[in-house]
Parts: structure tokens; C-alpha cells; sequence
């Protein structure tokens, strides 16, 4: 079932849908307030009257994410929720709710920025509740056994996304790179009732060795272009591990044995992957994706830039710097989403493969 | 509300140096006698602060954060942003840029943080040399970018980072949101005690919370006086002098400084003296200065008849100090340092410029597309729409940058700016 049809049908079934930017939100409210939250990463359209609202500088995430806005694509969506991962997006969030006339609610998300101390803790539950009474004047109020099931059944999604990830690390998933992003990516409209199965039914299926070629990790900030996937499929390597900001950086959260599911929620935030869009140290990323490396065997880490991304760009050079220090390969490479891999990216990795090889 | 001052710390390296005397420009009227003793200030800050290393904790600062809690512990405060501004104008950007780029610092970055960690990879500076800091002091009011940018500096010197993390206000902002930035000025007491070895002094605070909004109060008054006719400086004049309520805010120093200043615009306005000769059209600035064009625009608009008399950037060490209050620091400086033009949402931002365009009686506006600050420029495009729609104000971006003038197109904007002059006169 595609997107669309998804949400064809769960409005149908009387769910409330929102378009939600990237990237870190508290899925489990909207869960329990009836609302399938439907992620806008990567739209595949061709950028037009985006570029009357946005200089050429800006990212296109953010453009393909007002693109589909102004080409009236979320005209039958219920509202919006903008995260607040970048200053890009905070401006986006403004632009939509303040300057486009539209009627649509728009709802903000901030997170609380790295070093974590008391006040951040303190602040976030009160946001997490703030965000719950904003949505109760549109969705009604929250049903507080409701938002527990919610927060059990995002445990179990990350337990089944966990241990497809370890068996990526040990080389024991048949799967390609392209069909595990295909199915982790389902994630970001399904909701758990759908997505859960369709977990266990992949963890099933793509039991088996992997390929036998050469392991890399994936950083930055969502598997865009797709053709990266494939060139590397082709190539014989195997996706070992990510760092991505769509993917493990925010779905590979610790459990929390927390009764109170503010509480819960609160603990799973705080101990999320270190991401630069929260403000984690270069020393935490540089931890996590050691500890990635070690326990993939990973070879080398492509760092897949989105253009433009300030907060990715930023943390580059350091990452890159002492990866290379500790005889890792590593390659960087930035292009606009959806607009394919070029002849010369294509050989930068092939020479990267090569290498590695 | 990033950076300032370029143009008044160019002055600084000329001392002492011979320099060919600039043949004054017809167009304007006399200088302004302030202009002297800004530059003694702040030539004596950055001298000083050549001496404060070892000699006194040192505390790199973002241009939006607090600064009122470290003058307590007697930390010397240095501006980034301010350095970038000076690299800026004394058009020494790209070549700063090009050494932070070749170690992995991508061209699309902001080109401060460029310039200042390609200070710090190479140490080239116009301003001598920079003291070695103890300690970061960033505030995520004016953008993330500091956040980033501090946090690799962080990484690099091996010293602690102190980020005053304000919500962004989407909307109104929130008795949770205070209370988290008042919690945040508790935790970081230690830490500074820690760094400076000094006891915290609430009552010294206090003082310093008065004195600073004193300062930006006086600092308002100054840009106020632009708006008579004619104006009695210019915003490229208001550039220069701003930053003392950016970098000594807190302290006496900038108080007297703008008492004087306000005096000598005061005594211009009753005299009828403007800054330029003849003021046919007044205009807004958005957006930070492009540093290096400071003098290039400056003539260009002056010879059009035409006189900057306000901007919002000038505006940001302004707007919000009503908050202050020393009763109650902690909360009033949540507050103050949270609603500044950057942490606000684009709707209050609107606001702000349609009544600097009523009370400044601005005929047009001149935006200034910067592709260094993302939070000042996304939006922009939308706002020139709609103050046309609203206030019939014609106006004209500018793409370019703060400090990289390989951003910057000479043609384009030439172009631009003649469509815009026509415009203005139809």
C-alpha cells in the first residue's frame, strides 16, 4: 500500500492525519490522541514555488517540504507539527502558520538543546504536557491508558528496529540496502498496528547471511539519494550500521521502565543516540559511531550530506578528523535530495569501495 | 542580531599607522565627534584584552547572550561575531574562510564561524591577537549556528561550554519556558564560580542587570533620534556604534558612551544637522551589514539623496529591554534575552518592521538576503511581499553575506539597486 492510499484509509477510519517535519517528536501522544502522524522527509516533486518563499541556500528538506504544501498536497491533512531540529525549520514553522493564510493547525515542537542538565528534564515533561492540552482543544483530551498502550507499543516497535538492526551488524539479514531502508522508512507514516507486523514479518523473511562484501556505516540525515543504496548494493557492500537522523539517531531509543508515560518519554528522549540537532558533543558522536564501527566491522563511514545542512556540516570535519586518525576510510558527500547520483559521485564511490575493498 | 561594529574597530589598527587621508565624501554632513572616543573605547578593550590572558578568566560570548551574569565574576568578554565583522570589513573574510574550508569547514557554513575557526587554525587576525579563552558562553537566541560553532570550538580547546538554551517563541512565550531559562541561570553558577574562582554576588548582578539597561535604554534613545528629519546619522553610523551595547554591555563604560553620543545626535537634531545632505528618502535596513560594501553603500545611498534611518538589526540591543529589571534578574533577563528578534516568530517580526516603517516614516526598505543567518533570512521573501501588500513600502533583496564577499555579486546587485532607486522615485 503506498502512502497515500495508507492515509486515504486511515482518514477513512476517522483518524486524524498530520504532516509532521523532521525530524525528533513525541509520536506516542499523537498515537493516542488518534492521529496517524505522517513524516515529510523527501517528497519526490520538482521544486517550484518553494523557491518564492526560499532563498537557493536553503535545504531541500525544507523546500520539498513547502513544495508539497503549496502544490496543495496536504490539503486534506488535519494539521501540521514542526519539531524544532533546525533553524531552517523553526523559520519553515513560522513561514506555514504565519504567512501562507492557511487554516491549518500548526503545532511546535521544541526540544531542549544538549548539555542535558535538571532544567532540560524539568522543561521537556512540561513540554511533552503542554503539547497534549494544545492538541486537546482540536483532537479532544488525552486518554491516559490510551497514551500507555502508546508507549508500550513504541517499546516493541524499537525492539523488533533493534534487533533488525543487530542483525544487520552481524552480517545475518539476506536483505538488500535498498529493501531494509524500504521497509525502515514505512515507519514514517505507518502506524504501529500496521508497522509492527510488517517488522516481524520482515525480520522473518530476510533471516540469512548478508552479502559478503565490504561493511560501511551511513551518516547524515536520511538515506536520500536512494540510488546510494542501490550503487552499493551493486557493489557488493554492506550498509553495516547508520547514523542517520531519520533512522537510528531517533528509532533505536533505550527503553525506559518508567510507569508514568510522560515519564517514559521524557527518559527515552534524554537517552537518545547523541544527534547533533539536539546539541550531543563531538565526543558522543564520535563514541556512537565508534561503537557502531566495532560492532559491525564496519570499514569506512560515508557521510551522506543533505546540501545545505548547517547542523550536519558543522560536525563533519571533527568526525571525519578522527575517524581518519583511528585508520578509518571515510567519504563525504553532499547532494539535494531526489536528484539522483551523479557520474562523479558515483565515482567517488566506487573508488571508496574500491579502497575499502 | 549577530556581529557589529566593524567599521569603529577598523580604526583601531590604524593607530599609530599612516594612512592616506580619505577625501570626504560630498554627500554627507560632518562626522560625527563621537566617533573619536569609540574608537579610544574600544581600542583600549582590545588592547586590554590582549593582557587578560592568564591574568584574568577570558569567556568567548555569543552577541545574544546574557552577558550581564558573568561581569560578577569579573570575566573578560570577547565578541566572535564582532571579530568576523572587523575580518569582515577589513575584507580579510575569505581568506579566513578559505582556512577553515580546508579543513573540512563547508563554504555554505556561516561565514563568522568560518572566520573565527580559521582564526583559530591559522591565529590571523587584524585585531593582533585574540586572549585564549576559558570558557564559551553561547546563547541559542540568535540562531543554532552559535551552537554548533561553539560546540567545535568546545571540542578543539578542550574547554567548557555554557549554552543558555532559549525556546523559540512560535508563540507567546510561556511561564515554562522562564522557568526554564531561570533554571538555567542557577546551574551555570557554579560552573562560572568554578571557572572564575570568585564567590557569585547577587547584589553585583543586580547591578550589572541596572547598568546594562541603562545602556540599551540610552542605546534605544540613540537610534530614536533618526527619527526626525533629517536624521543625525545614518544606520551604517549606528553600525559602528553599537558596539559597545554589544560588547561592554553591563558595564558603565557603554553607559557614558551613549550619554555622550545622545547628547551630540540631540544637539544635531535641534540644529537641524543630518547625516547626509540632503535627505530626499528614507530607508530600512534588514538583516545584518555586508561589511565589506559598508563604504561602497554608504556613498552609493547618500549620493541617491537617500538615508538609512533605521534597521532591525540595530533595533535587536533595544527592543526587548524594557524586561530588564534588577529586582529580579534572573527572570526579567529570561525574558529580554529570550523576545529578541531572532528567538520571535515571523508574525511579531512583521509587526516590529511595520512600526519602524510608521514611526521611522521609511519610504523603502533594502533587505539583505544573508546567507551566513538562516533565522534572519528565511522568511524574507514573504515579508517584502507583505509589507508591500500592507504598507505599500517598495523594497529590494540584496543575496549576499555578511563577511564573504565571494558571496557577494557586484552586478547583481547593481542591477538590483538601480530597478529599486527607479522604484523609490516613481
Amino acid at each position: 500500500m503506498t502512502r497515500k492510499e495508507y492515509i486515504i484509509k486511515q482518514k477513512k477510519m476517522g483518524r486524524h492525519i498530520f504532516g509532521v517535519f523532521p525530524a525528533q517528536y513525541p509520536r506516542e501522544i499523537l498515537w493516542a490522541m488518534n492521529v496517524a502522524p505522517v513524516e515529510i522527509w523527501d517528497p519526490p516533486l520538482e521544486i517550484t514555488g518553494a523557491n518564492a518563499h526560499l532563498q537557493p541556500y536553503i535545504c531541500s528538506v525544507v523546500k520539498l517540504g513547502l513544495e508539497l504544501i503549496l502544490q496543495g498536497k496536504c490539503d486534506d491533512l488535519d494539521g501540521f507539527l514542526f519539531p524544532h531540529t533546525c533553524d531552517s525549520i523553526q523559520n519553515l514553522a513560522s513561514i506555514v502558520n504565519d504567512y501562507l493564510g492557511m487554516e491549518k493547525p500548526c503545532y511546535f515542537f521544541y526540544h531542549p538543546k544538549a548539555p542535558f542538565r535538571d532544567s532540560s528534564r524539568i522543561f521537556y515533561m512540561e513540554h511533552l504536557k503542554g503539547l497534549a492540552a494544545l492538541l486537546k482543544q482540536q483532537l479532544g483530551p488525552l486518554d491516559f491508558s490510551k497514551l500507555n498502550q502508546c508507549v508500550e507499543q513504541g517499546r516493541q516497535v524499537t525492539s523488533l528496529l533493534r534487533e533488525l538492526y543487530n542483525m544487520r551488524a552481524s552480517g545475518e539479514i539476506s536483505a538488500s540496502n535498498v529493501q531494509f531502508y524500504r521497509v525502515i522508512r514505512q515507519g514514517e507514516f505507518l502506524l504501529p498496528d500496521d508497522f509492527i507486523p510488517l517488522l516481524e514479518e520482515f525480520l522473518t523473511a530476510s533471516k540469512g547471511r548478508s552479502v559478503a562484501g565490504p561493511a560501511v556505516i551511513l551518516s547524515g540525515v536520511l538515506p536520500n539519494p536512494p540510488e546510494i543504496l542501490t550503487l552499493l548494493d551493486e557493489l557488493g557492500v554492506r550498509v553495516a550500521d547508520d547514523d542517520f537522523l531519520s533512522c537510528s539517531r531517533r528509532l533505536l531509543v533505550p527503553f525506559s521502565q518508567a510507569r508514568d508515560p510522560f515519564e517514559a518519554m521524557a527518559e527515552t528522549y534524554f537517552a537518545m543516540p547523541p544527534c547533533t540537532t539536539k546539541g550531543s558533543s563531538i565526543d558522543e558522536r564520535l563514541n556512537y559511531l565508534f561503537g557502531k564501527i566495532e560492532g559491525s566491522g564496519a570499514r569506512g563511514v560515508i557521510f551522506d550530506m543533505v546540501k545545505f545542512c548547517e547542523p550536519e556540516l558543522f560536525d563533519v570535519p571533527q568526525l571525519v578528523k578522527e575517524l581518519k586518525e583511528r585508520g578509518l576510510a571515510t567519504l563525504v558527500i553532499d547532494s539535494e535530495l531526489n536528484q539522483g547520483l551523479s557520474g562523479q559521485l558515483n565515482t567517488r564511490v566506487e573508488a571508496f569501495v574500491e579502497m575499502i575493498s | 542580531m549577530k556581529d557589529l561594529g566593524a567599521p569603529a574597530l577598523m580604526g583601531i589598527s590604524k593607530v599609530g599607522k599612516k594612512s592616506r587621508p580619505i577625501k570626504p565624501d560630498p554627500h554627507f554632513g560632518p562626522p560625527l565627534k563621537c566617533t573619536k572616543r569609540l574608537k579610544e573605547i574600544m581600542t583600549r578593550h582590545y588592547m586590554l584584552s590582549r593582557y587578560a590572558e592568564g591574568a584574568k578568566p577570558v569567556a568567548w560570548v555569543t552577541s545574544g547572550a546574557p552577558v550581564e551574569v558573568l561581569r560578577p565574576f569579573g570575566i573578560y568578554t570577547v565578541y566572535p561575531e564582532n571579530h568576523g565583522a572587523l575580518c569582515g570589513a577589513k575584507k580579510m573574510g575569505p581568506e579566513l574562510c578559505a582556512v577553515a574550508e580546508e579543513h573540512g569547514y563547508h563554504q555554505d557554513l556561516c561565514s563568522y564561524a568560518r572566520i573565527d575557526l580559521g582564526h583559530y587554525f591559522s591565529g590571523k587576525t587584524p585585531a593582533g591577537k585574540l586572549p585564549k579563552p576559558d570558557l564559551l558562553f553561547a546563547s541559542n537566541n540568535i540562531c543554532q549556528t552559535v551552537a554548533y560553532w561553539y560546540k567545535a570550538l568546545s571540542h578543539y580547546l578542550k574547554i567548557p561550554l555554557i549554552l543558555f538554551d532559549t525556546p523559540y517563541n512560535f508563540r507567546e512565550i510561556t511561564d515554562s519556558d522562564i522557568s526554564y531559562m531561570v533554571r538555567q541561570f542557577e546551574e551555570m553558577i557554579p560552573v562560572l564560580e568554578q571557572v572564575s574562582g570568585r564567590q557569585f554576588n547577587y547584589r553585583k548582578l543586580q547591578e550589572y542587570v541596572r547598568i546594562g539597561k541603562d545602556a540599551s535604554l540610552t542605546w534605544g534613545e540613540v537610534l530614536a533620534t533618526m527619527k526626525s528629519r533629517p536624521a543625525p546619522m545614518t544606520i551604517f553610523d549606528a553600525f559602528g556604534h553599537m558596539v559597545p551595547i554589544v560588547s561592554l554591555r553591563g558595564l558603565p563604560l557603554a553607559l557614558e558612551y551613549y550619554r555622550t553620543l545622545l547628547s551630540e545626535l540631540r544637539e544635531r537634531v535641534s540644529h537641524g544637522v543630518g547625516a547626509i545632505k540632503r535627505e530626499r528618502k528614507r530607508l530600512m535596513w534588514d538583516n545584518i551589514a555586508i561589511w565589506y560594501k559598508m563604504r561602497d553603500h554608504s556613498s552609493l545611498f547618500a549620493g541617491q539623496g537617500m538615508n538609512f534611518v533605521t534597521a532591525t538589526y540595530t533595533n535587536a540591543w533595544a527592543e526587548t529591554t524594557p524586561y530588564m529589571d534588577e529586582n529580579r534578574p534572573f527572570e526579567s533577563m529570561a525574558r529580554a534575552y529570550s523576545l529578541v528578534i531572532l528567538n520571535n516568530n515571523l508574525n511579531s517580526r512583521l509587526e516590529l518592521m511595520e512600526r519602524l516603517i510608521k514611526e521611522y516614516q521609511v519610504d523603502g526598505l533594502v533587505i539583505h538576503s544573508a546567507r551566513s543567518c538562516k533565522p534572519y533570512s528565511v522568511g524574507q521573501y514573504d515579508l517584502k511581499r507583505l509589507l508591500m501588500e500592507r504598507l505599500e513600502v517598495p523594497s529590494v533583496i540584496i543575496e549576499a553575506d555578511i563577511t564573504d564577499s565571494r558571496a557577494y555579486s557586484e552586478e547583481q546587485t547593481r542591477t538590483r539597486l538601480e530597478a529599486f532607486f527607479e522604484a523609490m522615485e516613481g
